[in-house]
C-alpha cells in the first residue's frame, strides 16, 4: 500500500487528480474502520428562539406542540473552510533530482497541497489555495467548488530552479501572511506548506498573523534530506537559491555544526508552534504522503472535538 | 649563493605537483546551489578560514619540502664567507688617509687624523685594521691587520707629502689587503678632501665583494688659495752675457681680491719684489727684471706671502747655462769638397739646443776628442778600431751617439767588433740615377726623428731625391726609421746601452743625394743631432712624484762625466731636501728614482762637496692646487659598480667550489630542514583528517 504513497512513485503521476485521488483513496481504504467519518448534517439539539436568528429555521412543528419559538441546531457546521498555503519561493525548488527521480521540495508541497485539497474536498469542506514568496503570488478562495481549480494552480506552478542571480532575495512569510490574514476572513484550517528558511522569531510572527484571527493551523515543515543531514562530500561554492549569495563550503568541516543548527531550529519550531496550538510536522521529501494526512485528520479531529 | 650541480635545481619542477593538486582541488570546487545559507552563515567564518589556512600551509610545507630537497641535491654553497657571514661578525678595515699636498690646506690634516683616530678607537675586540697613507701612490703605514694602539701610532707619525692626489691606487692596495683577510667583515673607510683631479672616471678599482665603502669628507667649507702656479723663464743674450728673464703666474681661487708680495729669490737670496694684487678667481702674471745668468746650475724661487695652503705659495726652479750638445764630425783624410759643409752649417744654425761642431779627419782623432761628445758623425770613413774604436764604444753604451754614414767605404774591412753592433749589415750601393732617382717614401713619424714632422706642412721629404745608396740590412735589433720608395732601409738605428747607433744609407752632402738643399734638412738634422745625441730640454722643475731617470737626463750629470770617467764604479748621491741620501748611477741598473718631496734636491758626484752639487727642484704637481671637489658618492658608486662587475672567485676566494661546498656543508642542513618539514606535514594533514573524519 504505501508504496503507492511514495512520493517518488507518485512522481510518475502527471495528474495531479490522480494523484491525489490515489493517495487519498489509498488512504481511505488502510482506515476503512476508522470511526472519525461521521456526517456532518445531524441534528444537534433545539435552542430558543432568540430575536435576529433566521425565521426559516424556526421548528414549526415543534411551536405547534408547545406554542414556544425553537430553533433547530445541527451538528454544526462541519463543512469548514481548508486553505492551503504553499511556499513558492526559490529555496522550495530545491532537492530535484533527474537521475535518482528525487522530488523538489515544490513538487512535493504541490503532491501534498492536491492530496490536502482532494481529501477535504472529499469531506465536503471548503478547500481554497495561496501560494506564497515575497508576497501572495496566487490565491484560490475556499470553495467547494473550487478543488480543479485548485489542482489547475499547482498545476500551473513553475518547478524548475531559477537562476541564482535572477533570485528575487530572501522570502519572508510576514508580508504575504499578513495579506492572508485579511482575505481569509472567515475561520479556516490552514496549512502552511513551506521550509521555513527564517528566523523562528519572524515565523512565529507571521503564524500569529493567521492565528490571531481564531484560524486552525497544520503546519508541514518540508526540507530535503540533504537539508537535514547535509549530506555534501566536496567543497564547493554554496549559492543561496533565494539571495544568490555565495559562500565556500567545506561540507566535511561544517556538516556537524550545520546538523546541530537545523535540529535546533526544527525543535524550536515544534516547540513554539506547539505552544500556540498548533500542529508543527516536518516532512523530508522522502516521507511517504499519506502521514501527511494523517496530520491533516488529527488536526481535523481535534477541532472538532474543541467546539 | 652558488650551486656545485645546479642541474638538479630542475628538481623545482616537482613543486608544480602538490601546486597542480591543490589547484585540481580548486577545480573541483563545483558551485552548489542550496536553498538557503542562513545556517551556513551561523557557523563562524573563522573556522572555516582556519580550515582553509591549514590546506594552505600544508601546501607550503609540501613545496618547501621540495624545495628544500631540491636545493639540497643542488649542493648549494656561499661563494665569500663576507656574504654568508652577513651584517655579524668581526671587520677588518682599511682606512685610507690622504696625505697629498692640498691636505695641507686649513685644518684638514689635522681633521683628517682625528677622523682616523675615531675609526680606530671604534674598532672592536676581534676587528684589526690597516692603515694606508696614499697621495700618488699608496703605502702600508702600519703593521697589516694591527690593533687599535699600533694604527694610533702610526696615525701620529703620519705627515702630509707634496704629491699629488689619486684614489685608485689606495683602493687598489686596500683591494689586496681586504682580499686577503679572513675576518667575515671588510670595510674601507676613505679619508680624504677628495680632489677631483685624483679621480678618474676611468680607473676601474674592485673590491673584494661585500666590502663596504665609507668616505670621510674632510674638504670642509672652501677657502681662498693663492698659489704660485708657474714659472717661466725667457733667456737673451745681452753682448757676451745671457740674460734670463723670469716670469711668474699666480693663480687666485679665492672668492675675493688677495694682495701678494712675489719675491724672486736666486742662488738663495732675495733678488727682486713686486706687490701684486691677484683679482677674484683669475689669474696674473709677474714678470720680473731681467738677471744675468749665473755661471753653474743655480736654485731659483718666486715666493708669494704665505696663506692657507704654504706647499704652493713657493715655486723652485733650477737656472743652469744652457749646455751646447758637442758633436764630433769624423773626415775622412781626403774629403770631397764640402762632404761636412751642409750638415755642420745645419748644426750650427739655432740655440736649443746649440750644438757645438768639431771637424775632425778620422787619422787625426784621438780616444780623448771622443771624450765630452755627445754625438759623432762618421761621415764615410771606415769605422775605427784601436783605443778610438773602443772609446767610441764606450760612448754609446754610456748614453753617447753615433752616426755612421757608409757612403763608398767597404764595409767588410770595418772591425769585426763594430759589425756585432750594426743596426744593419751594409751591402753594395744602389744606383737610381737610372730611373726616376729614389724618394723617402716611408717614415716612422713615432720615431723622434721625424716625429715633428708628423703635422700637417711639418716638412716635405718626397722632394728630395736620391742617385745612390746603399743596401741595409737590418739586424734582429736594428729599427727601421725610414725607407726609399723601392722598400729599401734609408735610416736604421738601434739601441746600445743607453746610446744610440744609427746609420744613414745615403751621403749627407750632395754628391749622393739633394737632401742637404731641400728646406726639410735643417729641422732633420737638428731632430737627427737631439735624438741621437741624446738631447734633453733641460728642466726648470720636476714635479714631485716623478721619476727621475738620470739617463734621460744628460745635463743633470754632465758635469760629473770627467770624475765618473776618474772611477767609473763611483756612483753619484742624490741628496733630498729632507737630507735623505740615495746613491745613484747615471748608467748603471739604479739610475733610476722618484722625486717625492718639495724643495731642492742635490745630486753630487763621488768628489762633490755637499752643498755644491746640482741642485733639482722639485714641486708640487700643480693638479694638487685644484681644489675642485668631487663628490664622494661618486667614487663610492663607481667603485661598487666596478666590484659588482667582477666575476667572483678571485683572489682570496681562489679555493675550488668544491672546497667551498664541502667545507660548507650547506646540503646537509637544507635535507635535515626539509625531513623535519615533512615530519611535521604529516603531523598536521593526520589532524587534520581526524578533524574532518
Amino acid at each position: 500500500m504505501s508504496t503507492f504513497l511514495d512520493p517518488t512513485v507518485l512522481s510518475r503521476i502527471s495528474n495531479l487528480e490522480l494523484l491525489a485521488r490515489t493517495v487519498v483513496e489509498g488512504f481511505i481504504n488502510g482506515l476503512h474502520r476508522a470511526p472519525h467519518l461521521g456526517s456532518s448534517t445531524d441534528f444537534a439539539e433545539h435552542r430558543a428562539y432568540m430575536p435576529g436568528d433566521d425565521t426559516r429555521r424556526i421548528d414549526w412543528r415543534l411551536y405547534a406542540r408547545s406554542d414556544r419559538h425553537f430553533v433547530k441546531e445541527y451538528e454544526a457546521d462541519t463543512n469548514m473552510n481548508f486553505t492551503v498555503i504553499l511556499d513558492v519561493s526559490p529555496s522550495m525548488r530545491y532537492g530535484a533530482s533527474e537521475e535518482d527521480g528525487r522530488l523538489s521540495k515544490l513538487q512535493y508541497g504541490c503532491y501534498l497541497a492536491a492530496c490536502l485539497a482532494y481529501f477535504s474536498n472529499l469531506q465536503r469542506d471548503r478547500v481554497g489555495l495561496a501560494t506564497i514568496d515575497t508576497g501572495v503570488v496566487d490565491y484560490v478562495p475556499p470553495s467547494a467548488r473550487h478543488l480543479q481549480h485548485i489542482l489547475h494552480a499547482l498545476d500551473r506552478i513553475e518547478m524548475s530552479a531559477r537562476d541564482a542571480a535572477a533570485a528575487p532575495g530572501r522570502a519572508a512569510l510576514l508580508q504575504p501572511m499578513h495579506k492572508l490574514a485579511d482575505v481569509l476572513r472567515r475561520r479556516s484550517l490552514i496549512a502552511v506548506i513551506s521550509d521555513f528558511y527564517e528566523d523562528a522569531d519572524a515565523i512565529m510572527a507571521a503564524l500569529s498573523q493567521l492565528r490571531g484571527r481564531g484560524n486552525d493551523l497544520i503546519v508541514f515543515h518540508v526540507l530535503d534530506p540533504r537539508e537535514i543531514d547535509f549530506s555534501f562530500s566536496d567543497a564547493s561554492n554554496f549559492i543561496d537559491m533565494e539571495t544568490g549569495e555565495k559562500m565556500p563550503v567545506i561540507p566535511d568541516y561544517l556538516r556537524k555544526q550545520y546538523r546541530e543548527l537545523v535540529r535546533e531550529h526544527t525543535t524550536t519550531l515544534a516547540r513554539r508552534i506547539g505552544g500556540t496550538r498548533a500542529d508543527y510536522s516536518l516532512f523530508d521529501t522522502s516521507k511517504p504522503l499519506d502521514q501527511a494526512l494523517f496530520a491533516y485528520l488529527a488536526a481535523r479531529q481535534r477541532i472538532k472535538r474543541v467546539r | 649563493m652558488s650551486f656545485l650541480a645546479p642541474a638538479f635545481l630542475a628538481g623545482l619542477a616537482a613543486i608544480a605537483v602538490p601546486v597542480l593538486i591543490h589547484l585540481i582541488n580548486r577545480e573541483r570546487k563545483v558551485v552548489v546551489q542550496f536553498p538557503s545559507l542562513m545556517f551556513l552563515q551561523r557557523i563562524p567564518y573563522r573556522s572555516v578560514r582556519r580550515q582553509k589556512l591549514r590546506h594552505l600551509l600544508l601546501l607550503a610545507l609540501r613545496c618547501l619540502a621540495i624545495l628544500l630537497f631540491a636545493a639540497a641535491f643542488a649542493r648549494p654553497f656561499f661563494a665569500h664567507r663576507a656574504a654568508a657571514a652577513g651584517s655579524s661578525g668581526a671587520r677588518s678595515v682599511v682606512i685610507l688617509l690622504d696625505r697629498s699636498a692640498s691636505m695641507e690646506f686649513g685644518d684638514r690634516w689635522t681633521t683628517a687624523r682625528a677622523a682616523a683616530k675615531k675609526i680606530v678607537a671604534g674598532l672592536g675586540p676581534g676587528d684589526r685594521g690597516t692603515l694606508v697613507l696614499f697621495a700618488g701612490d699608496a703605502s702600508v703605514a702600519s703593521p697589516p691587520m694591527a690593533a687599535a694602539p699600533q694604527l694610533d701610532a702610526s696615525i701620529d707619525a703620519a705627515h702630509v707629502s707634496s704629491e699629488r692626489t689619486s684614489f685608485a691606487p689606495a683602493l687598489k692596495l686596500a683591494s689586496q689587503i681586504l682580499s686577503a683577510s679572513t675576518l667575515p667583515r671588510r670595510e674601507v673607510v676613505l679619508i680624504s678632501d677628495f680632489q677631483k683631479t685624483g679621480w678618474a672616471s676611468h680607473n676601474e678599482v674592485t673590491l673584494p665583494p661585500g666590502t663596504t665603502i665609507t668616505p670621510v669628507d674632510v674638504s670642509g667649507a672652501a677657502s681662498p688659495d693663492v698659489a704660485v702656479a708657474l714659472v717661466t723663464t725667457d733667456r737673451d743674450s745681452a753682448g757676451d752675457r745671457d740674460r734670463i728673464t723670469v716670469a711668474a703666474r699666480l693663480v687666485n681661487t679665492g672668492a675675493s681680491a688677495a694682495p701678494r708680495r712675489a719675491t724672486l729669490a736666486i742662488g738663495g737670496r732675495d733678488v727682486q719684489t713686486r706687490q701684486i694684487t691677484v683679482p677674484a678667481r683669475a689669474a696674473v702674471q709677474v714678470a720680473f727684471a731681467p738677471i744675468v745668468v749665473p755661471s753653474g746650475a743655480t736654485k731659483g724661487a718666486v715666493r708669494i706671502t704665505p696663506d692657507s695652503l704654504v706647499s704652493d705659495d713657493v715655486l723652485d726652479f733650477t737656472i743652469a747655462p744652457d749646455a751646447a750638445v758637442p758633436v764630433l764630425i769624423v773626415d775622412p783624410a781626403s774629403p770631397r769638397p764640402n762632404q761636412s759643409l751642409y750638415i755642420s752649417r745645419a748644426l750650427a744654425i739655432g740655440d736649443r739646443p746649440a750644438f757645438r761642431v768639431t771637424e775632425k779627419p778620422a787619422s787625426a782623432v784621438t780616444p780623448r776628442d771622443i771624450d765630452a761628445q755627445a754625438l759623432v758623425i762618421l761621415n764615410e770613413v771606415a769605422l775605427p778600431g784601436g783605443a778610438v774604436g773602443v772609446r767610441l764604444r764606450e760612448l754609446i753604451a754610456a748614453g753617447g751617439g753615433v752616426v755612421i754614414v757608409p757612403g763608398g767605404q767597404n764595409a767588410d774591412a770595418w772591425p769585426a767588433e763594430w759589425r756585432a753592433l750594426l743596426p744593419a749589415s751594409v751591402g753594395p750601393v744602389i744606383d737610381r740615377t737610372a730611373d726616376a732617382r729614389g724618394t723617402l717614401s716611408s717614415v716612422d713619424y713615432a720615431n723622434p726623428i721625424f716625429e715633428i714632422f708628423n703635422v700637417p706642412h711639418g716638412g716635405d721629404f718626397s722632394t728630395a731625391r736620391f742617385d745612390r745608396y746603399r743596401t741595409l740590412k737590418p739586424v734582429a735589433a736594428g729599427r727601421v726609421v725610414a725607407r726609399f720608395d723601392d722598400g729599401a732601409p734609408a735610416l736604421v738605428e738601434r739601441d746600445i746601452g743607453s746610446g744610440k747607433l744609427v746609420v744613414w744609407a745615403s751621403s749627407i752632402d750632395t754628391y749622393w743625394s739633394n737632401l742637404p738643399l731641400q728646406p726639410v734638412f735643417l729641422p732633420f738634422v737638428h731632430q737627427l743631432g737631439k735624438s741621437v745625441g741624446r738631447y734633453a730640454d733641460p728642466r726648470l722643475w720636476f714635479t714631485a712624484g716623478d721619476v727621475l731617470d738620470l739617463s734621460r737626463h744628460g745635463e743633470l750629470t754632465a758635469e760629473f762625466a770627467s770624475a765618473r770617467n776618474a772611477d767609473s764604479t763611483s756612483a753619484l748621491v742624490l741628496e733630498s731636501p729632507s737630507g735623505q741620501r740615495e746613491r745613484l748611477s747615471a748608467d748603471g741598473a739604479d739610475h733610476i728614482t722618484t722625486l717625492r718631496e718639495q724643495g731642492f734636491y742635490e745630486l753630487r758626484g763621488p768628489n762633490t762637496p755637499v752643498g755644491s752639487g746640482r741642485p733639482i727642484a722639485v714641486n708640487v704637481d700643480p693638479a694638487e692646487l685644484d681644489l675642485a671637489h668631487v663628490d664622494p658618492r661618486d667614487i663610492v658608486t663607481a667603485v661598487e659598480a666596478a666590484s659588482a662587475r667582477m666575476p667572483a672567485g678571485d683572489g682570496a676566494n681562489a679555493a675550488t667550489p668544491e672546497d667551498r661546498e664541502r667545507r660548507q656543508s650547506v646540503w646537509w642542513y637544507l635535507l635535515l630542514a626539509a625531513l623535519l618539514l615533512l615530519a611535521t606535514e604529516t603531523m598536521l594533514s593526520n589532524r587534520l583528517s581526524r578533524a574532518t573524519s
